[in-house]
Parts: structure tokens; C-alpha cells; sequence
């Protein structure tokens, strides 16, 4: 009995003691040991934002895709290895090229090799289920654009390391991707992951809600396109803006591009012409040439010029119109869009003012725009100006500009003077929603000359050239343009090729929307009149009704409308 | 020297002793052992959190894709046979009249 007891405690004193070791005095040496053993640090990589349009329509995102690795086995020879990577090869259909580099890799004894990443789910499931060893797959994010190329060339797009090239994507790279993380795994003996432990939280990318409504993207997308392919063109351009706020509602070109598939190898199709594409406005800048002779008081409101000849010679150069004219009163000139009046409007005004106006108007520097490679178009300095200058910039030649600087420029009627940046990125959203305060707005000419230019320009589209841009029931202004193309090889104009302009504002008691359409070298018919404005209307018309904003009069397609209704309840 | 006797009621100390100290041991083990399994149910968890997140993203990817304006507009027109209204066939109800 004594000694039973005796060999129970003492067995049970061993077990304390050992217990006291391993978990006391030996606690610290052992907790490092098997840490080692047992514990790996972990990159966390964060989620890219994702990016949506103004009513929370994801045109980004960045989705889970598996990549494929390599590793080489112990005492594998490079040409087992090589056996072992065609064959994987094989189900990931590798290309030769790519087949070759893993070939020098492996030959270069190297550890990791990618075989494929962000491959299909499809793929990843095959690999997955062959188990073969020294093949891993590794979770990454693939950037999604679930609808392909709305908007492609305002988004952008990302590199395989998920790095913003173009676009929102590069514009807003740095908010968009966050910042990295680290994390702590702990594994038991078997490997098993039975706890993680994060050390360095990361920091998710954050969202951005853009100024783009999807509906809008597609309807100008649409209409480009049938307007470009008919045509002929060699591309064309159009946005479309709330000139109160700046904020772009649309901004389409075509050719195009799918986000989701992009060309190899890469070409410049993604330049977004709307920001980057200088032209020769043409008749569309003649609004800079009204405004300036208003703001200086320089012609008569009432006043006459004799455009019947259909041409002017000024500094032994010949400008013509596009048809003889007549004698024209001062809305006349813009109304019918003559170059010879606009000729005489803009001697009246002199060289120093008509540069000062075009200054006000924001030509010659960027817009502000937040998108990548905006260019600041071509504004030579009044000590550059030539004899025959402020005949040319009258009517929008010797002078280079974006589509979004014309469009900034007529907003400027429509907001009553005022020059009212244009933005693409609504708000940031994060914990904190963040709202983008404008950029900060200046007057470019009074408040009395911006409304007697709309003034005329809504008689350009009653009753003027831009009468095809007319949609009964609205009040629409603005100005046609038709630019003959400048040869930078042959140094001067080439009569057979054109850019076709319009540039408008809806209105239904407030301005509702801005819009420019350029198509540049349609075939067969080139007047702004024939090729843009059209677009401008069918575009405007779409736009209405999904907005559903009734006729402000009651004109003839409301009787219409009116009748078939009857027809239907019938 | 005489080594006393030790009485029943003190082995029965020295038991109840050793019983308690086993007790408290295989309380401390199973402790441990329970927050181990504990651990791979919470990371177990933790990671199926994570995947149905990522799953309920996937989804709504899908479904923007699916309701893409140009897919949404071939099956009306293809699908659907159905045309854009003309001018003539768009009424506009001034609803605050009626009321």
C-alpha cells in the first residue's frame, strides 16, 4: 500500500516537474522553436476598388482568379523538369513563345517559374484535380469589366500586376490600389492552417463612383458607332456633359475596344481621342469669335456686312463660304455660319481681344479634366500671331483644340459666363464617403453676353445651319463645324478631308445637357450639318426619354403622341 | 529510528491531493486542446466568411455583366422582337395634374 502510494506520487512529481520544464522554464526556447516550425508570415494583398458609374453600376472589378506555378522537385534533373512543365503546358495551352521561356527558366535553375496566371475557372479545376506535384495554384485578383467596352476608354485599364495604365485605372491608381498587408499563419504538425493571425491589416483600395451614367455611355456609344460606320470615318468622338456642375455623363470613342479582351499586341486604340485629339475647331469656335465682339462691344447688334461675293481676301489670302450669302445682319453671320462675316466680326475686334477671349475660354490649357495625357491643344502667342491670323482664328483655323475644351467652351454660355471644369469621378467611396469639391470656377465673359450668344445659337438650330440638330418639343443651341483637315507633311489644308463638328446644349428651363460630337474624315457628306449634328439629335433624343423629360411646349409630336394614344386605349 | 505510521486519513489527504492537482492538469490539457480545435473551427469559419464574400462579389459581377445595356438589348430585339418606340408613340403623363 505504502509503497503504491509512494510510486504515485513520485510518477506524478516527474510528470509535474516535466510539465514545469516544458511549459516554464523551457516556455520560451520551445514557443520559438515551434513557431518556426509552425508559422509563416503572409503577404495580404489588398482589394483593388472597384469602379462604378453614378448609380452604382460596377464597370470595374476586381474578381479572384488562380494563377499556376512551378517549383522543381528535389534531385529532379532540368530535363524531368521540362517533361513535367509540357505537360501542364498542354492543359494551360501555352504558347510556344511562353513554353520556351519556362524552358530557359528552368535551365537557369530558377525556384518559381509562373506558368499562366489568372487563368479561366474552368482551367484552374483540371489543374487542380491532376495533383500533380511541384505544380501550386495561387489565389489572385483579376481586374472584371462586366460590360466589355462601355466606357473603355475612360476607365482604362490595369497590367497583369494589376497597376493602372490608362484611365481612371492610372489616373486614380494610387487610390484605387491600397496598400499591402502582412498576416501570420500558424500550422499544426500535418500542415493544417488552425490559425490566422493578422500583424499588418491591409488597406483595401478604395472605391470611386463615377460622373458616367451607363445608360447615357451606351446610348452616345451606339450612335457614334452607326454615325462613324456610315460615314466612312476614320474615328469620331462625343461627350456629354451637365454643364452646371462639369460633370461628364458620357464620353465615347470609336474605334473601341473590349476591356475584357485586349488587342495583342497593343496598339493605340486606347488613346482616349475626347482628351488627347487636337483639331481645327472650325466654324464651332466662331461662338469665341460672337462672344468677343459682344463682351468689347465691337459690332452692332443690328449691324451689316456684305458676304455676297462667298469670299474674302485678307492678307493675300483667300477665304471662302460655303455658299453665297448675301448681306447679313450680325446673328446672321453665325446663324448661317459665314466665314466672310465672321471674317469682318472678328477685324472689328482686333488681334489683342479676339486672343484675350479665346484665353478666357480656356483654349491653349488643359481643361483639368481627371484623366490621363489631356492635351493642352495649340494657342500660338499674340507675338506669333501672322497678318492673317485673326482672319483664321475667327473662324477656328490656325488654332488646335480638344473636344473636351470646345465643350468646356460652349458650357461656359450655358452656365451664363461661367467656366465650370469638367470631372469624371463623382466621389470617393470609402468608411468616410468623400464628395470631390469642383475645381474652382472663373468667369470667362458676363453674364448679358452669355445669354446674347445662346440667344443666337438657338437661332442657328431653328433656323441656321444647325437645323438638323433640332428636337421639337426642346430647346436646343448650338453650333455646326466643319474643318478642312491639316496636312502636318504638306504643311496646309487638304480640301478633300474634313472634321465634321456639333456642339449643343438641351435646355428645358435650365440647361439639362452639353454635348460634342467630331467625326473626323467622313466620306460623302462632310457638313457638320449632315454628320454630326444628326448624331446630336438622335443621341439628345435617347437621352430624354431615359431621363424621362416630357417636351417643355406642346408641339406637334405631343398631338401625335396624343392621337396614337387614343389609338391604343381604342 | 521509528518511521511513523501514516494514518488513513492522511494518505487519503495525499490522494485527494494528487486528484486535485490531475484535475486541475487535465483541465489545463483539455483547455488547450479545446482551443486548438476551436481555432481551426474559427479559421475554418474565417476563411468560408472570406469565400462567400468573394462568392457574393462574383455574383453581383455576373449579374452587371448579364444586364449589360448591349446584351440586354440584342435579347429585346432578337429574342423578344422587340423595336424602339417612335416619336408618335411616347405619351408623357403629367402625373400631379391627375392627382
Amino acid at each position: 500500500m505504502y509503497f503504491l502510494a509512494f510510486f504515485f506520487i513520485f510518477w506524478m512529481s516527474v510528470l509535474v516537474l516535466r510539465l514545469v520544464q516544458l511549459q516554464v522554464i523551457d516556455h520560451v526556447k520551445l514557443k520559438t522553436e515551434a513557431i518556426h516550425q509552425s508559422q509563416n508570415i503572409k503577404k495580404i494583398e489588398p482589394k483593388r476598388g472597384s469602379i462604378y458609374d453614378r448609380n452604382m453600376t460596377i464597370l470595374a472589378r476586381s474578381v479572384p482568379r488562380d494563377s499556376v506555378y512551378f517549383h522543381p522537385l528535389e534531385g529532379e534533373s532540368h530535363s524531368e523538369q521540362w517533361t513535367r512543365a509540357k505537360k501542364i503546358g498542354q492543359i494551360l495551352q501555352l504558347s510556344s513563345s511562353k513554353l520556351r521561356t519556362i524552358k530557359t527558366q528552368i535551365d537557369k535553375d530558377t525556384n518559381f517559374i509562373w506558368l499562366a496566371r489568372k487563368i479561366e475557372e474552368q482551367k484552374a479545376y483540371q489543374v487542380k484535380n491532376m495533383n500533380l506535384n511541384g505544380i501550386f495554384l495561387r489565389e489572385e485578383n483579376k481586374r472584371y469589366y462586366p460590360h466589355g467596352n462601355c466606357a473603355a476608354h475612360v476607365i482604362g485599364r490595369v497590367d497583369i500586376d494589376e497597376i493602372g495604365v490608362s484611365g481612371i485605372e492610372y489616373k486614380y491608381n494610387t487610390l484605387l490600389q491600397g496598400v499591402k498587408g502582412e498576416g501570420l499563419i500558424m500550422r499544426d504538425a500535418k500542415r493544417r492552417r488552425y490559425r490566422f493571425e493578422t500583424l499588418k491589416p491591409p488597406v483595401n483600395g478604395k472605391d470611386l463612383i463615377l460622373t458616367l451614367d451607363e445608360t447615357i455611355q451606351y446610348i452616345a456609344e451606339k450612335e457614334l458607332k452607326n454615325a462613324v460606320v456610315q460615314s466612312q470615318a476614320e474615328w469620331g468622338t462625343v461627350i456629354i456633359t451637365e454643364p452646371s456642375s462639369g460633370e461628364i455623363l458620357a464620353m465615347a470613342n470609336y474605334p473601341t475596344y473590349d476591356l475584357n479582351h485586349l488587342p495583342d499586341p497593343p496598339t493605340k486604340l486606347d488613346r482616349n481621342k475626347a482628351v488627347h485629339q487636337t483639331y481645327d475647331p472650325g466654324s464651332t469656335f466662331k461662338i469665341v469669335t460672337l462672344s468677343a465682339a459682344l463682351e468689347n462691344k465691337s459690332v452692332g447688334y443690328e449691324e451689316k456686312f456684305d458676304c455676297t461675293p462667298g469670299y474674302v481676301v485678307y492678307a493675300g489670302n483667300t477665304f471662302w463660304d460655303h455658299e453665297r450669302l448675301g448681306v447679313l445682319t450680325f446673328p446672321e453671320v453665325f446663324i448661317h455660319s459665314s466665314n466672310v462675316g465672321a471674317i469682318f466680326i472678328g477685324q472689328r475686334v482686333g488681334e489683342e481681344n479676339l486672343f484675350q477671349a479665346i484665353e478666357h475660354f480656356g483654349f491653349g490649357q488643359r481643361t483639368g479634366v481627371d484623366l490621363p495625357a489631356e492635351e493642352r491643344g495649340l494657342l500660338n502667342s499674340l507675338e506669333k500671331w501672322t497678318k492673317i491670323s485673326v482672319a483664321s482664328h475667327s473662324i477656328g483655323y490656325e488654332i488646335s483644340v480638344t473636344p473636351i475644351q470646345m465643350l468646356q467652351a460652349l458650357n461656359v454660355i450655358a452656365n451664363r459666363g461661367i467656366i465650370v471644369p469638367p470631372r469624371t469621378v463623382k466621389q470617393i467611396h470609402a468608411e468616410d464617403m468623400q464628395d470631390l469639391s469642383p475645381l474652382p470656377y472663373k468667369r470667362a465673359i458676363s453674364e448679358e453676353t452669355a445669354a446674347a450668344v445662346r440667344n443666337i445659337l438657338l437661332d442657328v438650330v431653328s433656323s441656321g445651319t444647325g437645323i438638323t440638330a433640332q428636337i421639337p418639343g426642346y430647346s436646343v443651341y448650338g453650333k455646326t463645324g466643319t474643318a478642312q483637315k491639316y496636312d502636318r507633311i504638306a504643311k496646309r489644308y487638304l480640301s478633300s478631308a474634313h472634321i465634321a463638328s456639333f456642339v449643343g446644349v438641351v435646355e428645358n428651363e435650365r440647361p439639362l445637357f452639353s454635348m460634342i460630337v467630331v467625326i473626323d474624315d467622313p466620306k460623302g457628306h462632310y457638313y457638320g450639318s449632315q454628320v454630326t449634328a444628326p448624331v446630336f439629335r438622335e443621341t439628345a433624343k435617347k437621352i430624354l426619354r431615359y431621363l424621362c423629360i416630357p417636351p417643355s411646349k406642346r408641339s406637334l409630336d405631343t398631338l401625335i403622341a396624343s392621337k396614337a394614344g387614343r389609338q391604343i386605349s381604342e | 529510528m521509528v518511521r511513523k505510521k501514516l494514518g488513513k486519513k492522511e494518505i487519503i489527504l495525499g490522494i485527494t491531493c494528487t486528484l486535485f492537482a490531475l484535475l486541475i492538469l487535465s483541465f489545463y490539457v483539455w483547455h488547450q486542446t479545446e482551443s486548438v480545435s476551436l481555432g481551426y473551427d474559427s479559421a475554418e469559419l474565417e476563411q468560408r466568411v472570406i469565400q462567400l464574400e468573394k462568392e457574393v462579389e462574383k455574383l453581383e459581377t455576373i449579374k452587371s455583366n448579364l444586364l449589360a445595356l448591349d446584351r440586354v438589348e440584342k435579347i429585346a430585339r432578337e429574342r423578344l422582337k422587340l423595336t424602339e418606340p417612335k416619336d408618335g408613340q411616347i405619351i408623357y403623363q403629367d402625373i400631379d395634374k391627375e392627382h
